[in-house]
């Protein structure tokens, strides 16, 4: 959900239809609103005003950074990863 | 089924819902709602209601906190009389008396289920009187609330009336044979029932928040809630420690055919009820829990 608002602040609806492109899940609404009512009490995300009933998130400061830190690791243990299968194809 | 989603998300806590409801409402209304949507729904208010964010809190004030514990309790008592219900018609005929006396732990568990519903009744009869008597009192100025108030009686009326007609198409029958026809009556009281007990429930809450209410009838009606959330989490353990000692005592008894229609077994009865308590029971703790630390 983060990396879904990273390219800038969407609604609900708009998470849901992302984070299925990015990761072929689908995020029932219960489990979408929990994540965010979590994300926005640990200041990682921001609500903006609403738009009629829907009401657009964006990341604080302190969410771009988790982020970024979080997408290091995995790229570091993705990287590892790779050259670790690289090595085992090349031996054997 | 969108519709039935929207009610579901009255089992979010209500300062989860004042902050977040508007928006998940718009969102089912662009979303195809699946009974998976329906499972993600419940799976989230339970999650709400034990891992609520602190900034929410602020949302709701004290009073209103109260209320909502309040009229939280009775709808999970609601709920959770039900599956009572069912679970004494499951084990209301003979053979499962004669296994309670063969197996102490059955017996014990049945009684213990008795007991506390009894416990629990009274609870959330004393709890409820002290609210009733000024509803009623301030609905003879206000018409809202009079419309409000008289709803339950409505919906009680009409159920007594489905249960006559029940009682009338049972001895209308021939025979002692359970026919398909008297189980898809009963089906349809069953289904009645829970239509005029959610109406009850929704007009209660409806009430509550509508009139005036003295802080020590609400922290009253709380305490009354208190021990009717432990009363059902005694029946709801004393459900399941039947289950599996019916399960190990008398497996015959477990396996064998139950329901209107006899499409289930006795054991998968006891399961659906055991769980639906135990959710029911869980709601009503955590809902006494937030309306405790209002009450202060």
């Amino acid at each position: 959900m983060l990396t879904s608002l990273a390219e800038g602040p969407k609604h609900g609806y708009a998470i849901t239809l992302d984070v299925e492109r990015l990761s072929g899940m689908r995020l029932g609404p219960g489990t979408l609103y929990g994540a965010l009512s979590r994300l926005e009490d640990k200041g990682l995300i921001e609500a903006l005003p609403a738009d009629a009933r829907r009401r657009p998130y964006r990341l604080t400061a302190a969410g771009s950074a988790a982020l970024r830190e979080q997408l290091q690791t995995l790229e570091r243990v993705a990287r590892s990863g790779l050259d670790r299968l690289r090595v085992a194809e090349a031996t054997g | 089924m969108r519709r039935l989603a929207r009610y579901t998300l009255l089992l979010y806590p209500l300062a989860f819902r004042r902050r977040y409801g508007d928006e998940m409402c718009a969102l089912l209304e662009r979303t195809r709602v699946r009974p998976m949507t329906l499972l993600d729904l419940v799976r989230g208010a339970l999650v709400a209601h034990y891992r609520a964010p602190a900034a929410l809190a602020g949302l709701v004030d004290g009073a209103d906190r109260m209320r909502a514990s309040a009229s939280g309790v009775l709808a999970c008592w609601v709920v959770f009389a039900a599956a009572g219900f069912g679970f004494y018609k499951t084990t209301e005929d003979a053979p499962f008396t004669t296994a309670a006396h063969a197996h102490p732990l059955l017996g014990v568990a049945h009684v213990s289920v008795q007991a506390l519903s009894v416990v629990g009744s009274v609870a959330v009869l004393a709890g409820a009187l002290p609210l009733i008597l000024p509803a009623l009192k301030q609905a003879r100025r206000d018409p809202g609330l009079r419309l409000r108030v008289s709803l339950p009686v409505i919906a009680a009326l009409v159920f007594v009336g489905l249960t006559g007609l029940l009682v009338v198409a049972a001895h209308s029958e021939h025979g002692h044979r359970p026919s398909t026809a008297g189980g898809l009556w009963f089906i349809a009281w069953g289904l009645a029932g829970l239509g005029c007990a959610a109406v009850c429930v929704l007009a209660a809450r409806a009430s509550l928040f509508a009139m005036a209410v003295s802080r020590g009838s609400l922290v009253w009606a709380l305490a009354c809630g208190r021990l009717v959330a432990a009363a059902m989490v005694g029946m709801a353990l004393a459900t399941v420690l039947y289950t599996v000692a019916l399960n190990v005592d008398a497996s015959h008894l477990a396996g064998s055919p139950n329901g209107p229609l006899q499409a289930t077994s006795v054991g998968a009865s006891l399961l659906v009820q055991g769980v639906v308590m135990v959710l029911a029971a869980a709601l009503a703790t955590g809902t006494t829990r937030r309306g405790r630390r209002a009450a202060g």
